[in-house]
């Protein structure tokens, strides 16, 4: 039975207990300068990076604008840079963004593809060397709360306090609970503000709060007061099932580098052994072969262009290519596209399908570590996480085909397939195509994607009390 | 107000309690001598509710301790060898936090009363407990008996490695307790102690109560004797 009135007592007393030492103040000091300096060059890096990126973007779309009249075809060729800014959240969570890239070529003929390496898609814990303020908050704060939690009941046990504890009229379950409220207190009021106060400042130096942003950042900060909680009753439960102080450090560290290192790595690991993904050259090879397989545009004794020809002039009643209305080698180049960027889209969708399961291990191991599901739902939130660059991937494929389709169909009502290599159409035409601008997941979708997550942080919390309470009914543990 | 059945606690193949048969009254002083190992602390130990008895039952005030382990808490108190507490509080705060935590709040005079009650001198009331001697922590562990109105009062070596000064001043305080309508169960060593405050003396040796007998019967000697010649 619990007693809501000791609770708040033991609570109170845990709190002050904390900011009576100068022990956590001194730690919380260096973790408050390392969160800072972890904004602060988040923030500066992001900054940069997107005003050299729209600085870049304006340099390729005024190239693309200024192109004389010409054939739609070369300026097909020509090709175009389009690029993903970084998103609002990035400079708190890195995730992903270090290790994939932001930019793609479009021409063509050829489905160019961002970094497609194996590190670059799965959630690796490469991520060790940079400091960002979500690695902070998921890294060093756990550690923050087993140096000022590790002796919270072990240390009562040890000199006999708890058995005095124990005969006032406080249950064990109101001592532990208390002692986690007291803990998650302190853990919340020192580290939730710097959370809120990085990400609204972050923002606001961008100059741009918008209101999907707020949400996010409201969602992120629930979140990551869950992990806190988390984190502090596993400190209290282990402390109270520890005959000592000592014990409970050691067993409490060794926990720390079981599911801040070991287990991730391994999950990394398991993911990509059970489902193994092809690398670069394979699956470009792989695209290539099907492309030839499936026809040759090039070829004139193609089958499958040969049945084309023949179909296109059955179609218009004619006996030949050169007295059709329409530009052939257009016709031509756009069933190429077509081929083309379906085979791409199956293999790219199979790829992803790949990664998305490697990354379901790490998902499902977020049931047995609380890291890396708040490693995951952080990276959802902040928009740097594996579906926001898919979603990026995507967009541009579908961006580079419609871009090419238009190109091809001034190609084929405009230029005369008799006199085609000398012809020009005006830039008119190209000039009025859209621009590229990435569309970011929306925060439905992101959540979604972290789903497993979202599930695993509240199964944890309720696994978490179920825990206390199993360990406060236990005798053996009270003294 | 304290009845042992029958009481057995055994631990695998060895008997750490053995059929304990004790009844403390209200008001009564019963001090229970042995070497370590005796059986003492685990006898304290069963009537906290901290173990429960293989055998045999332990009650406060007609309550089953094993059935109702939380509805005696409202009984009891509990003064082990060495009464740490919280270093950082100062004793009226160590004092408040406890009755705080037995359900009762006080006012700081209120709590200044009960430490005065407990012998503790005035001018300790706001150290930090850091500060204390042993014989000072006692004190605000009677102190928390005796804000949590404690019917009774289960002792642990109480004056073990207190002066002879404190050891007394200690001593008074509980006869004063039990003249108060306390019944106190003390485990000790010290036999000169046991025979100045206790109503009844038991000797327990390998788990075994040996022999109970009347405080004011004997002498100290005739009890050391006793003593030595039981364990």
């Amino acid at each position: 039975m619990m007693h809501f009135k000791f609770i708040t007592v033991i609570a109170r007393q845990e709190w002050a207990s904390i900011f009576r030492s100068k022990i956590p103040l001194a730690l919380f000091s260096v973790l408050l300068v390392v969160s800072l300096l972890a904004t602060f060059t988040g923030w500066q890096y992001v900054s940069k990076f997107n005003h050299q990126q729209r600085a870049a973007h304006q340099q390729v779309h005024d190239q693309w604008m200024s192109q004389p009249n010409r054939h739609p075809h070369r300026v097909a060729h020509y090709g175009y840079l389009v690029f993903r800014e970084k998103s609002a959240l990035s400079f708190f969570d890195f995730g992903l963004d270090s290790y994939v890239g932001n930019s793609v070529f479009l021409e063509a003929h050829r489905q160019n593809t961002v970094n497609m390496s194996e590190a670059g898609f799965s959630n690796g814990m490469l991520r060790f060397g940079e400091l960002s303020m979500a690695m902070v908050l998921q890294l060093l704060v756990p550690l923050f709360i087993i140096f000022i939690g590790f002796q919270t009941v072990a240390s009562l046990k040890q000199n006999g306090v708890l058995k005095i504890l124990l005969c006032q009229r406080a249950s064990y379950l109101d001592i532990l609970i208390g002692k986690t409220a007291g803990l998650t207190a302190v853990g919340w009021t020192l580290f939730l503000p710097l959370l809120l106060l990085s990400l609204i400042t972050g923002n606001l130096l961008t100059g741009q709060v918008a209101a999907e942003t707020l949400l996010r950042i409201v969602m992120l900060t629930i979140l990551y007061a869950l992990y806190f909680l988390i984190i502090v009753i596993l400190v209290v439960a282990v402390s109270a099932v520890s005959k000592s102080s000592k014990n409970a450090l050691m067993s409490l560290v060794l926990i720390w580098m079981l599911f801040f290192i070991v287990i991730p790595k391994s999950a990394q690991t398991l993911g990509s052994s059970l489902h193994q993904a092809p690398d670069k050259i394979a699956f470009e090879q792989t695209i290539e072969q099907d492309v030839s397989k499936q026809g040759d545009s090039h070829n004139p004794d193609d089958p499958y262009f040969a049945n084309l020809k023949a179909n296109t002039l059955k179609k218009y009643g004619v006996d030949s290519i050169s007295k059709l209305p329409v530009n052939y080698g257009a016709l031509v180049m756009q069933e190429g596209e077509n081929i083309s960027s379906d085979i791409f889209n199956r293999h790219f969708d199979h790829l992803i399908s790949i990664y998305r399961s490697q990354n379901a291990v790490c998902s499902i191991l977020a049931f047995a570590d609380p890291y890396l599901a708040i490693r995951n739902i952080s990276m959802n939130l902040s928009g740097t996480d594996f579906e926001s660059f898919t979603a990026f991937q995507k967009q541009t494929e579908k961006y580079r085909f419609e871009k090419t389709k238009k190109l091809n169909e001034i190609h084929l009502t405009q230029i005369k397939y008799q006199n085609d290599n000398q012809q020009k159409v005006s830039a008119k035409n190209w000039q009025q195509q859209p621009d590229f601008a990435f569309q970011p997941l929306p925060v439905a979708e992101n959540l979604s994607a972290g789903s497993f997550s979202l599930a695993a942080l509240v199964l944890w919390v309720l696994a978490g009390f179920g825990v206390l309470a199993y360990v406060s009914s236990k005798r053996e543990y009270q003294l | 107000m304290l009845k042992a059945i029958d009481l057995t606690k055994r631990y695998g193949g060895h008997t750490a309690l053995n059929n304990l048969n004790l009844h403390v009254r209200q008001g009564e002083i019963f001090a229970l001598l042995g070497q370590n190992g005796a059986g003492k602390t685990t006898t304290i130990n069963l009537f906290l509710g901290f173990i429960e008895p293989t055998e045999g039952s332990a009650s406060i005030n007609g309550i089953s301790v094993a059935e109702n382990s939380q509805k005696i808490k409202e009984y009891l108190a509990y003064i082990p060898e060495t009464v740490m507490l919280y270093p950082n509080l100062t004793g009226l705060e160590n004092l408040e936090y406890f009755s705080l935590l037995a359900g009762f709040s006080y006012s700081k005079n209120e709590l200044g009363k009960f430490l005065t009650t407990a012998g503790l001198q005035t001018q300790a009331f706001d150290q930090r407990l850091a500060g204390y001697s042993k014989g000072m922590r006692q004190k605000v562990g009677i102190a928390i008996a005796v804000a949590k109105r404690a019917k009774v009062l289960l002792l642990d070596e109480p004056t073990s490695g207190l002066d002879p000064k404190a050891s007394n001043e200690f001593s008074q305080i509980i006869k004063t307790l039990a003249a108060n309508g306390t019944a106190i169960l003390m485990a000790t060593h010290d036999i000169f102690r046991a025979k100045q405050v206790a109503s009844r003396i038991g000797i327990m040796k390998e788990g075994n109560l040996q022999s109970v007998i009347d405080a004011a019967s004997i002498s100290a000697n005739e009890l050391e004797s006793l003593y030595l010649k039981t364990v």
